[in-house]
């Protein structure tokens, strides 16, 4: 089911869909409580594309994140990253799934104080008992413009510079899908732009897929399409999107699930 | 102020747990061993019981003064780390240093009176069969009545208050203050220390085999060195850390996790020092003392089995005292990682990895501590045996120095993997979104 271990599924190049969810569906809570956050979602993502997913808070977008990077179990339903299913129970089994096929960039950062920018970059293959490679940490890390930040602490950095290393070190590792949440939520105009472009780079350069949470919609105007999401369903799609028209249909999401749609 | 101390202890019991404990096993001992000057001091008393009565309530009355000292100071430390983001926010709603400090010192007085006062009953019933014991080995009079009086209740409610108040003033100093410049002054006393050991250990040669005051200097010469070393306790690990390359993710991860963490641990690595040089080197000089009476063919006289006694129960409190402040400060310091533990899972950690980092570190921590503990102890046992006996080391074999050490062991180990494992039950996004 998995392949043995760590090892990265190179060998067997890459699949045309990089992400496909069907009938996907998470409950959280029980009986009275119950709160349905995914219904039934089917979905598929191809190989180096952007895509944004958007809708209004409670509407099930960081469920869906969260299944589809195989950091939480659906109910029910298949997710398959890369051409390969999710199963497994256990989360050192999830975690093994991840390893090489998933790169996570979040909100918080998420980097360890502890380590230095280029520690941080290659703690990914580290756990993944990967050979390091050095320099290509440091060219990607360039690539980021944080070529002269090696050495230093997530402390010492700015908010968009410590959104950098998350993005170098997702990149170094060669994943399969990039999953991005609310990525720029924490940051100053001119730093979000920076990280929207290099997600952008990292899609059109490096051929990787990015899946990004947003409820921002000039964040959501750099990927190529957007699917809106409402009460755990989907609620439409839009290709090419620009921020003044994706803001409209944000609006009106809700008319949309009570017509129907 | 004090309204708000009070608040704040009636709304998070738990948290003031480790320091009431402290301060209630350490107004038992006190109030305990008092009790044994108030019996002393009955009419009627002859010279023999009076003198051991006394001499037991004076030594182990001080040292458990110090020990609730300390061990009150390194709870509160922890008690105040924990709470930074809370004493900022009073801060900014405009209470002065001054405020923030009346209300620790008050919440830290208002947990030890309570600890005192549940300390009475314990340390009456423990003062009677203290008592038993002395009179069993015939140290005491069997004529003497067991007395708990003034002077047990109101030293050991003094001595608790105080020494809690005390260690409060000080754990919010520490915390109020920006940056410390107290490194200079740490190495000085330290350096002393280790001199003053030094010269304490050799002095142990100028004594003769059947000096009864033999066994001080080596014995306080083993502690200075220790605290000597604990004093140096980061900048030891910080050397060790250096020359030490794990390989593996985990192993990797820890020596980079403490490098960073040193001086967060000199708390931990004090403790693990002093506690395996005080238990060993006690240990083992009484063995080697009671060997080399019983060599002798004489029998015990009252004097050497109070000392025997005093050893005894000094190491016991100490080993009890420096439990409860390892289990303490590590599980304060765990259960603050629990968003690091998130952030390396999310960076493809497994949770067996992260348990082998948490295991990994803890380790480290003890053979360093372990081993800085066993070369003060040394320092005292080798000199001691040499005069007492003739021998290089003592013939009692390592059953003794291999229990304090599983011990040390057990309980690091133990209490962070439990801990970690405890921390890592929440899904890791969660764990991360945690009070950042």
């Amino acid at each position: 089911m998995f392949r043995a271990g760590s090892r990265r599924t190179q060998d067997t190049g890459p699949a045309a869909e990089a992400l496909r969810l069907v009938k996907v569906s998470k409950t959280y809570g029980t009986d009275g409580g119950a709160v349905k956050a995914l219904d039934g979602v089917t979905l598929g993502l191809g190989r180096g594309t952007f895509t944004a997913v958007m809708g209004p808070s409670g509407s099930g977008k960081s469920t869906l994140l969260q299944c589809a990077a195989g950091l939480d179990r659906p109910d029910s339903g298949i997710v398959r990253v890369d051409g390969t299913e999710l199963t497994g129970g256990s989360e050192a089994e999830l975690t093994r799934f991840r390893r090489g096929r998933i790169g996570f960039v979040f909100q918080q950062y998420n980097l360890l104080d502890t380590l230095t920018v280029a520690q941080n970059t290659v703690l990914p293959l580290k756990l993944a008992g990967q050979r390091v490679d050095r320099r290509r940490a440091r060219e990607v890390l360039t690539q980021v413009g944080l070529g002269d930040r090696l050495g230093h602490r997530p402390g010492q950095l700015s908010g968009g510079q410590r959104q950098r290393v998350a993005i170098a070190r997702a990149l170094v590792a060669e994943p399969r899908v990039i999953f991005a949440d609310e990525p720029t939520g924490a940051l100053d105009t001119r730093s979000a732009r920076d990280v929207l472009r290099l997600l952008q780079e990292a899609v059109r350069v490096h051929g990787r897929t990015v899946v990004m949470v947003t409820h921002d919609p000039v964040a959501a105007s750099y990927a190529d399409a957007v699917l809106f999401l409402a009460d755990g369903r989907l609620a439409g799609r839009m290709d090419a999107p620009n921020a003044d028209a994706v803001a409209e249909r944000l609006a009106h999401l809700g008319d949309d699930v009570t017509a129907g749609v | 102020m004090f309204v708000l101390a009070m608040r704040s202890v009636r709304q998070r019991p738990g948290r003031f747990l480790a320091t009431l404990l402290s301060a209630f096993l350490g107004a038992v001992i006190v109030m305990m061993f008092n009790s044994l000057q108030d019996t002393a001091g009955q009419a009627g008393v002859d010279a023999v019981s009076h003198d051991t009565l006394s001499t037991s309530a004076s030594v182990v009355g001080g040292y458990g003064t110090l020990l609730v000292f300390f061990a009150v100071a390194s709870t509160l430390t922890v008690n105040v780390r924990q709470r930074t983001a809370e004493l900022e926010l009073l801060r900014c709603s405009g209470a002065t240093p001054a405020q923030i400090k009346r209300m620790v010192v008050g919440e830290a007085v208002a947990v030890a009176l309570i600890g005192a006062v549940l300390a009475i009953g314990p340390a009456m019933l423990g003062g009677r069969l203290l008592l038993d014991a002395f009179q069993d080995s015939g140290q005491v009079a069997r004529s003497v009545d067991y007395s708990f009086g003034v002077f047990a209740l109101d030293s050991g409610i003094a001595v608790t208050l105080l020494a809690a108040a005390g260690a409060a003033f000080l754990a919010v100093r520490r915390a109020t203050r920006r940056r410390e410049q107290r490194g200079r002054a740490r190495t000085l006393l330290a350096y002393a220390a280790l001199g003053v050991g030094g010269v304490s250990v050799l002095s142990t040669f100028a004594f003769s085999a059947k000096d009864a005051a033999l066994m001080a200097p080596p014995a306080y010469g083993a502690i200075l060195l220790s605290v000597g070393f604990a004093l140096l306790a980061p900048r030891l690990l910080k050397g060790v850390l250096d020359r030490l390359e794990l390989t593996g993710a985990s192993g990797w991860l820890a020596v980079r996790n403490l490098r960073e963490r040193a001086d967060h641990l000199a708390g931990i690595l004090m403790s693990l020092i002093l506690f395996t040089a005080m238990a060993t080197a006690t240990l083992y000089m009484q063995a080697v003392e009671s060997d080399a009476i019983e060599a002798s063919g004489l029998t015990k006289s009252v004097d050497a089995k109070n000392l025997e006694s005093l050893n005894l129960t000094v190491v016991g409190i100490i080993v009890v005292f420096v439990c409860i402040m390892l289990v303490n400060s590590l599980y304060a310091a765990t259960t603050y990682r629990r968003r690091e533990f998130g952030q390396q899972r999310l960076a493809g950690a497994t949770p067996g990895q992260v348990l082998g980092t948490v295991g990994a570190e803890g380790l480290i921590v003890t053979v360093v501590g372990v081993s800085f503990g066993t070369v003060a102890a040394l320092a005292g046992i080798v000199p001691f045996t040499l005069v007492r006996s003739d021998s290089v080391l003592p013939h009692q074999g390592f059953g003794i120095y291999v229990a304090v050490v599983a011990l040390a062991v057990a309980v690091t180990l133990g209490t962070s993997l439990v801990t970690a494992r405890r921390a890592l039950r929440a899904p890791a996004v969660e764990a991360v979104g945690l009070a950042a």
